[in-house]
């Protein structure tokens, strides 16, 4: 079984996971509209993958070699950051210096609204780390308390 | 600590005689023991150590943050959650061991 302070690692490595999407929601929210990259090209949407944390180098404790011990257990962290390869939109106007020849412009395929529900989602994944550790603390203070009572 | 008074033997072993001897087999394996265990007060000074360990961490993450070396701001909050609970666990202990103490003081001999 991990320390206490080991399940509170947990919690902050799932807080700093995300932490890192709201990064990459920031960033896609504000250039919804960027229409000139460093690639060339709109602006494409980006996206985290999480990856889950196992301390492979702990020992197995269980009888069963494909069962964990929670020593293993390392939280989250974010293994890559991706763009989404949908495709970008098109706009119609013709006084934007990177319209078409049709007067079209190609807009990043980044949905604002999807991103703002992204970010409560992401919000609301933090809280509820912060309860987690919240509860751990709770657990440690509560087995402070015997005998008290 | 398997050589402390067990309630619930002591409570069955009314007979006096098993008494005693239960009390002289724990005598004999207090004297054995004492050698090879580390003394309490290393054992107080270990634990100690890596409670002000916690401390300098959480004073370390403080010092990070104001320098704008740490992004996170969970970080630097829970290294100094760690350090108040390493320390309440340690005030814990004391405070166990301080009226352990007082009432041996307060011991009619």
């Amino acid at each position: 079984m991990l320390d206490i302070f080991g399940t509170m690692n947990i919690s902050a490595s799932g807080m700093t996971a995300q932490r890192m999407r709201l990064d990459v929601i920031a960033d896609n929210i504000a250039n919804a509209e960027t229409t000139r990259t460093d690639e060339g090209g709109p602006y494409r949407r980006k996206n985290v993958v999480f990856q889950e944390v196992l301390n492979k180098a702990m020992g197995i404790r269980g009888g069963f070699t494909n069962t964990l011990s929670t020593d293993q257990l390392g939280g989250v962290h974010v293994d890559s950051i991706v763009e989404d390869q949908r495709p970008f939109k098109l706009v119609y106007d013709p006084s934007h210096p990177d319209a078409n020849e049709e007067g079209y412009v190609q807009m990043p395929n980044v949905n604002v609204l999807r991103e703002m529900i992204d970010l409560i989602n992401a919000q609301r994944s933090y809280e509820a780390n912060v309860s987690s550790i919240n509860a751990t603390k709770a657990f440690a203070s509560a087995a402070l308390g015997i005998g008290k009572g | 600590m398997s050589n402390g008074i067990d309630p619930i033997n002591s409570l069955t072993s009314l007979d006096p005689i098993k008494r005693l001897e239960r009390i002289q087999n724990t005598q004999a394996s207090q004297v054995k023991k004492g050698e090879a265990e580390p003394d309490f007060q290393k054992i107080l000074n270990d634990a100690l150590k890596s409670v002000n360990v916690q401390q300098k961490d959480a004073i370390q993450a403080e010092d990070d943050f104001a320098a704008g070396k740490i992004s996170n701001i969970h970080d630097v909050i829970i290294r100094a959650e760690k350090a108040a609970m390493s320390l309440t666990m340690t005030m814990e202990v004391r405070n166990k061991i301080v009226d352990a103490y007082k009432e041996i003081m307060r011991m009619q001999l």
